[in-house]
């Protein structure tokens, strides 16, 4: 029994800091319709800013700078918006499907770059020296894996709380309304292009929060971890919760983030022996399988936008 | 830096392939189909099973072609894949595609897309297995066109060259010259208008999807020809292809070509300045370079 | 229950076990085991390279229950595919010790998945993580500030052994300049830049260090750039994959036939798919078997079941990993926890041990052995293996050749040799 509890709450801490993830993407994509396809680019910056900023000096590296964890956790966010303010510059303009391929672009430079910079991040070996916060204090065991869980659970109920807010007010309709008319939009005097900027650099923000607390959890980043498979698993959160809900958004994330881990187990546990070196290929074509039945079943997701209405056309009586 | 450039566009003839018939797709259908280059795949095993097929048939079959190391068989085998990955091109469409057009909107189906490459590349690999297969495991030694500066090309590339050009070249006169063409194009610009022309809409998605499938198949052959036939073919080829279409320009089959070579170029060209750990980068640096200046790709239109 | 109750426990089992098992072995039928400990794997099988890794590992489960088990008991492997995705194979690892209870950990192959799965799911858990194949010398720093709880062990001999033995080929064939095409990933950049500082200490010229990316389409730009420095030789530390492709490209446009390549290119695939006729000038590195009858018996063994010899990166090292992860669980006993098992490796790897061969009758020979009290001395299919305070290996080495069957061995160096070799470089 303790044994399930544990890995339930390692498997909770896993999807809430992927949901977080989601949740900035939502308001990328969700809210504003910017196509972001280089999420990993922006996740990875928070992981490995936070490390390289609260890390142990390590030799011939950059970074060990040993900050205060919560400044190394701003300072891992910072370096994301910062990317994507640069990036944002860029490629906002862009169409569509143009703009996914360069923020996918973007994704895989960044990860050539730590791949290769082996004076910044360690190269392929990853980045490692990294102490989690009060770990001396607390130990390794199931206290800490639950007190971090509720940290990140208060994290994430924070940036869905934000988030809300941030829809609610004359900002998130000025979102939708770039979105829907951009000319009707401009013709009010908005500037679409700096609000594209603002949603995109606090979406980024937010993955790089994820990041941060990626990195702090594995305590430990590596190429390995800002591969594209990444973008492919959060988009895919986003599509199966509902793209501009928030809520499905967190939804998403547990959900896939389910389906790929029981999946995993369960092809393990049931099938048979002589099938057990195949599984890895037969579990991607399970997911294959549900993403494409899930887009033909309910494309909008399972937690639809809510339109939201500012003011009805009636007249009050 | 000669070799370079002659690298590049000898590995850019089969991005363009690959490129021709993803813009087909793309301009006609209007989504960005990530399991365009799993048709390569599909391409470069069914050639591979006939050849082994034909092989088996007829010895005489087995002879190379004259300096290439393709073989009778397998030049027999080009056609039948061509065919059969036309084919499964329009059942994916069928099954998947239509289904998700009528319900979602374009990010379902360039997330369908995403999904059955997946289930295309894993499928591949269960039915033959991960290993690296080969065509032919004869090495054929590059022909030495000029001692120095040293450069060299290899039989079998300056013949995938050659056909490249040659179907590019017919693809783009039977677009431009005749009536099938002119129904196609037609289609792709305004699908209600050219409806009302007469002109059948699915036997014109059907025929686009046969031609995209067909040239990925001859990509995917010449892939396997010159390097060699794992089943992450599709997976590694994806994003050039990708890249070669967008630099090109979307719905413009000469821009399909210059984009591959000018993708080929770029990442052979690169390596002379930055590491080649870099090189994966490249694409998407050209991609970016070019949109900035260009946002619509070197030969496209504004799209509505 | 108390350690002398255990032991005689153990003894009565082990030898009502020892005349069950000549029972069943003259009957030719396996005995049935009426209980089973569960051990876990997370490899990545679903990468061609990765499969047969995991095969290898469940071929020793089979010839362990073939034995009759690990202390009385069935061995179940759960085997869980990392999918090379570090969030994905952590998450195994803590399903398999959390949900299966494992209290042994096969795992992972590439450093970026091995190390989270070390911090966070087996050093927390006390569970003993036996690697093939993870090279990054992260994780000797990381023994070293004590953070592995004497918990991590890898049959994977430490790069530095492979760098200094490729450049002392070098050296002996008298090359005098040499390019260097390496795989772009940990262990590749690694021995990258352990033997370019090994030729430069030889006096050798490195013309130029090319890394090779996976999955690239082509690799003419990079083999290009090989080419134009002019060397001697070209040195490999690739894998069979992207080796054969590059190895193509090179010899098609003329590259020399003098080559070296690292342990992981000794694969048939790779040998057939660049032919035998190119391959004659080509040395290749790795670690040595031991020149014992027990190293053929294991190489038959493997081809018996496998139909082909246990050539390929980390086949061997999986082989040596598994069996003595299982002979430490066997010396441990019945319900032993992880840290108990990791504290009875160093028994079964005794140099001054009992010395028992690497196949089923080892295993049982093993045990009698480690029931009477005595430790062990296993000969592994990587050598004698040897672990020092930090879990690493280092081995003595040798020089191969492809052959018609497989592979020919050229020059054996014991591990004074290598060390001496190692030292004379600095």
């Amino acid at each position: 029994m303790i044994g399930l509890v544990s890995y339930l709450v390692f498997f909770a801490t896993v999807a809430s800091i992927l949901a977080i993830a989601v949740l900035g993407l939502n308001l990328q994509w969700g809210n504003t319709g910017l196509f972001n396809g280089g999420v990993v680019a922006f996740f990875g910056a928070g992981a490995y800013g936070t490390l390289i900023l609260g890390g142990v000096p390590q030799d011939g590296q950059l970074g060990g700078f040993g900050l205060f964890y919560p400044l190394a956790l701003l300072g891992g966010m910072a370096t994301a918006g910062l990317l994507a303010w640069g990036v944002g510059i860029l490629t906002l303009r862009l169409r569509h499907d143009y703009l996914a391929i360069s923020t996918f672009g973007i994704a895989v430079a960044f990860e050539n770059l730590m791949r290769n910079a082996q004076w910044l991040g360690g190269g392929a070996q990853g980045l490692r020296g990294f102490e989690r916060p009060l770990r001396a204090v607390l130990g390794d065991g199931f206290l800490y894996n639950i007190l971090f869980l509720l940290c990140v659970l208060v994290l994430m109920v924070l940036t869905y709380r934000f988030l809300e807010t941030l829809v609610a007010s004359p900002f998130g309709r000025q979102l939708r309304a770039i979105r829907e008319d951009e000319t009707a939009a401009r013709s009010l005097g908005k500037i679409p292009a700096r609000i594209r900027l603002t949603a995109f650099v606090t979406g980024s923000v937010i993955l790089g929060l994820a990041g941060g607390l990626y990195g702090t959890f594995y305590a430990f980043v590596s190429p390995q971890d800002i591969l594209p498979t990444l973008t492919f698993q959060i988009w895919a959160m986003l599509i199966v919760g509902g793209a501009g809900n928030n809520k499905g958004a967190v939804l998403g994330a547990f959900l896939i983030w389910g389906a790929w881990t029981a999946s995993g187990w369960a092809l393990s546990r049931f099938a048979p022996i002589e099938a057990q070196l195949y599984t890895g290929s037969i579990q991607y074509i399970l997911i294959g399988l549900v993403i494409v039945g899930m887009l033909l079943w309910r494309p909008q997701g399972l937690l639809p936008e809510r339109l939201v209405v500012s003011q009805s056309g009636r007249t009050k009586t | 830096m000669i070799q370079h450039l002659l690298d590049g566009i000898l590995v850019g003839a089969v991005l363009s392939l690959g490129a021709a018939g993803l813009t087909m797709v793309m301009h006609m259908l209007r989504f960005a189909n990530f399991s365009h280059a799993e048709l390569l795949s599909i391409g470069a095993y069914s050639a591979l099973v006939f050849d082994a097929l034909f092989k088996g048939i007829s010895p005489v079959l087995a002879a190379q072609i004259g300096l290439l190391s393709m073989t009778g068989a397998l030049a027999l085998s080009m056609v039948f894949s061509m065919v059969i990955t036309g084919i499964s091109a329009v059942i994916f469409d069928k099954l998947i595609f239509r289904r998700v057009r009528e319900r979602g909107e374009e990010l379902s189906m360039v997330f369908a897309s995403f999904g059955l490459a997946l289930i295309i590349r894993n499928a591949i690999g269960l039915i033959f297995g991960l290993q690296t297969k080969l065509y032919s495991q004869d090495i054929v030694f590059a022909t030495v066109l000029s001692r120095d500066p040293l450069v060299l090309v290899k039989p079998d590339q300056m013949a995938t060259l050659g056909i490249t050009l040659a179907i590019i070249l017919l693809l783009h006169l039977n677009l431009s010259r005749t009536t099938f063409g002119y129904a196609l194009r037609a289609v792709a610009e305004n699908p209600s208008l050219a409806q009302v022309n007469g002109i059948n809409l699915q036997r014109m998605i059907v025929v686009v999807w046969v031609l995209g499938g067909g040239l990925a198949a001859l990509a995917g052959v010449f892939y396997g020809l010159n390097n060699q036939i794992t089943p992450v073919i599709g997976r590694d080829l994806v994003l050039p292809i990708f890249a070669a279409t967008i630099v090109g320009g979307i719905g413009s089959i000469y821009g399909a070509l210059l984009g591959g070579f000018v993708v080929g170029i770029a990442a052979n060209l690169a390596v002379m300045v930055l590491p080649s750990g870099y090189s994966p980068s490249i694409p998407f640096l050209i991609i970016i370079a070019v949109l900035l200046i260009r946002p619509n790709g070197l030969f496209g239109e504004e799209r509505t | 229950m108390g350690v002398r109750n255990m032991k005689r426990c153990n003894r009565m089992m082990v030898s009502t076990l020892g005349v069950a098992m000549g029972l069943a072995l003259s009957a030719g039928a396996a005995a049935a085991q009426d209980c089973t400990t569960k051990i876990g794997a997370v490899l990545p099988t679903s990468v061609d390279w990765g499969r047969p890794i995991a095969e290898t590992a469940q071929f020793v489960v089979d010839q362990v229950n073939e034995a009759g088990g690990v202390a009385g008991c069935n061995v179940e492997m759960v085997l869980r595919d990392s999918q090379v995705d570090p969030k994905i194979g952590v998450d195994a690892a803590k399903a398999l010790v959390d949900l299966d209870g494992v209290q042994v950990l096969l795992g992972a192959v590439s450093s970026g998945v091995s190390m989270p799965i070390l911090t966070s799911v087996t050093v927390p858990g006390n569970v003993l993580q036996m690697s093939c194949c993870s090279s990054s010398t992260a994780f000797t720093k990381l023994a070293e500030e004590g953070k592995t709880k004497g918990l991590f062990f890898r049959t994977f001999a430490t790069t530095g052994v492979q760098a200094a033995v490729g450049a002392k080929v070098a050296k002996d064939q008298g090359y005098k300049s040499v390019a260097i095409l390496y795989k772009n990933d940990d262990w590749g950049q690694d021995l990258q830049n352990l033997i370019a500082k090994d030729f430069e200490a030889l006096g050798i010229t490195v013309t130029s260090a090319t890394a090779i990316n996976d999955g690239q389409p082509s690799y003419r730009a990079e083999v290009t750039s090989a080419l134009s420095g002019n060397p001697d030789a070209l040195y490999l530390g690739l894998y069979p994959n992207e080796g054969t492709a590059a190895v193509r490209e090179w010899l098609s446009l003329g590259g020399t036939q003098h080559m070296i390549m690292a342990n992981s290119l000794k694969s048939n695939e790779f040998r057939d798919n660049v032919g035998l006729q190119y391959l004659g000038k080509t040395f290749g590195t790795d670690t040595a078997s031991p020149r014992v009858a027990s190293a053929d018996s294991f190489v038959a063994a493997y081809e018996a079941k496998f139909g082909g010899a246990p050539n390929g990166p980390g086949l061997a090292n999986s082989y040596d990993a598994t069996m003595i992860a299982l002979l430490a669980m066997e010396a441990a006993g019945k319900d032993a926890t992880g840290d108990q098992i990791a504290a009875q490796v160093a028994r079964v790897t005794d140099p001054a041990g009992t010395p028992v061969t690497a196949d089923a009758a080892g295993f049982a020979a093993a045990r009698d052995v480690l029931a009477g009290g005595g430790n062990v001395m296993y000969q592994g299919a990587t050598g004698n293996v040897r672990f020092d305070a930090n879990g690493d290996v280092s081995a003595p080495a040798v020089v191969w050749k492809f052959s018609e069957e497989s592979v020919e061995e050229v020059e054996y160096m014991s591990l004074t040799d290598v060390d001496d070799f190692i030292a004379s470089l600095k």
